[in-house]
């Protein structure tokens, strides 16, 4: 019998990718963040971001949610950044917005699917970034201009790079994990 | 790559307080001091934060890097943004004010003169900026130096969060360990075949492709073994009752003291800024008179 998949179900599977997801997100963030974009100052990249948003992907918005907001929280622990409950927060809409096309998503090899899981990473990450930017205003009383250029620019764009090619990258090789498993 | 938490035991005061009144008192700090502008009061939020932040007994060199952070967004909303750009504050301050510089700014070496609109007014923006930014990083940039990681699963359970949400929190710290040794495996076994994940040169896009040979592997192997642990875990019935925890909280008169105390803080925060309309920005008189605007 073929079981059909639920966008917003959470049981135990999904317990457990939230927070198998969460520490992944946390631990790479964590180890890449030496990674430098060439002749932009004190930028960091963020590949890991690629987490939160596959997870999403593939198990739906809960488990991108909490992958996101508790990953966050993991990789800034472990970093001694302290706690940004509102980056967080916007970290974790990133990737409940990537895992609204969970449902829609039969064949991870497809080109479609693999169009359609971009394009909602893409909006998951303007979405994130945007929620989180514009908390700054509330926090810290910057303007819009600062929020935009000071935040939500320098945030989105690495974002978008890292999440649209390794998101793809690590799709292919979930099927290929679900071919071997008889899934 | 050595995976640390920053947390250890200090015998501080803070770790006497129950998490859950921390996490309370924390999150109303945040609330209530976001409504306010006023220096005056931001005065009161600033001591408030730093005295909380005291009784972690958190040393500079292990908050050095979350401070260091602080310092940048300080510098690029206060320096850039409020004093050199002189950009629009948020719509908090006026149009118009008393320019610092009227005549214009002169450089020291090359002679040039530079107009901007910095405005006294703007000057003390920053400085309630300030008053602000700093107090609310203190509170927060305390809590993972002094929070035990295996407590966070029962304090958001505590808070009222779903027991499997509280327990996904819960699962995730416990993974950080395990997760990390895997990651070491994997780095350790591509670079055993020529792998630098080190190596900064390349184009963006070939630093990108170069983190695949390590992302990929670690993420499916964790996929992979998290099967194994679903299956564990519904063999043993997980969600059909409601969970016990390992750890027991139970408040105390100084935890039921500090929440008093935050409902205490938000309810008059709340009061003094809707009904009295207290609390926005104002530059006080005294200031203008010492800069002689």
């Amino acid at each position: 019998m073929e079981q059909k998949k639920s966008l917003w179900k959470f049981g135990t599977r999904e317990v457990v990718n939230g927070a198998i997801g969460s520490a992944l997100y946390g631990i790479l963030a964590f180890a890449t963040n030496m990674l430098q974009i060439p002749s932009a100052g004190n930028v960091a990249f963020r590949p890991a971001v690629a987490i939160p948003l596959f997870f999403g992907v593939a198990f739906g918005p809960i488990v991108g949610f909490i992958t996101g907001f508790v990953g966050n929280i993991i990789g800034d622990l472990l970093s001694g950044y302290g706690m940004w409950i509102w980056w967080d927060l916007g970290n974790g809409i990133m990737g409940l917005v990537a895992g609204l096309c969970a449902t829609q998503i039969t064949n991870y090899r497809d080109g479609k699917s693999i169009l359609k899981a971009e394009i909602y990473c893409a909006l998951g990450i303007i979405a994130g970034m945007a929620v989180a930017s514009i908390s700054e205003m509330w926090m810290s009383g910057a303007d819009i201009n600062t929020v935009i250029f000071a935040n939500f620019i320098p945030a989105v764009i690495p974002n978008l790079i890292n999440g649209l090619i390794l998101v793809p990258i690590l799709m292919i090789a979930y099927q290929a994990v679900l071919s071997r498993r008889g899934r | 790559m050595l995976i640390t938490w920053g947390y250890r035991v200090r015998n501080s005061i803070m770790e006497r307080i129950d998490s859950r009144a921390r996490w309370i008192f924390s999150l109303v700090f945040l609330f209530a001091i976001t409504m306010f502008w006023d220096a005056r009061f931001l005065a009161f939020f600033f001591i408030l934060g730093f005295t909380w932040y005291s009784l972690a007994k958190v040393k500079w060199a292990e908050a050095r890097r979350a401070w260091l952070m602080v310092s940048m967004i300080l510098f690029t909303m206060i320096v850039i943004n409020t004093i050199i750009t002189g950009g629009g504050a948020g719509g908090i301050v006026p149009e118009g004010g008393t320019l610092v510089w009227p005549e214009g700014f002169t450089m020291p070496i090359t002679g040039w003169t530079l107009y901007f609109g910095l405005t006294y007014e703007r000057l003390w923006f920053a400085v309630c900026q300030l008053l602000r930014i700093l107090p609310i990083s203190a509170v927060f940039i305390v809590i993972p130096f002094s929070m035990d990681p295996r407590l966070y699963g029962v304090t958001f359970k505590g808070l009222g969060l779903p027991d499997k949400v509280a327990y996904t929190m819960e699962l995730a710290f416990r993974y950080v360990p395990t997760l990390a040794r895997d990651f070491n495996l994997t780095m350790d076994a591509q670079k055993a075949r020529g792998y630098e994940l080190e190596r900064m040169g390349g184009s963006l896009l070939q630093q990108i492709v170069r983190v695949a040979p390590l992302l990929v592997p670690v993420t499916m192997n964790s996929i992979i073994t998290g099967e194994d642990v679903t299956n564990a875990m519904d063999l043993r019935c997980f969600g059909t009752h409601k969970r016990t925890w390992l750890v027991k909280l139970t408040y105390r008169k100084r935890d039921i003291a500090l929440i008093v105390f935050s409902v205490l803080l938000i309810s008059t925060s709340l009061f003094l800024t809707s009904v009295m309309g207290l609390g926005g920005f104002t530059v006080p008189s005294w200031f203008l008179t010492l800069v002689g605007a």
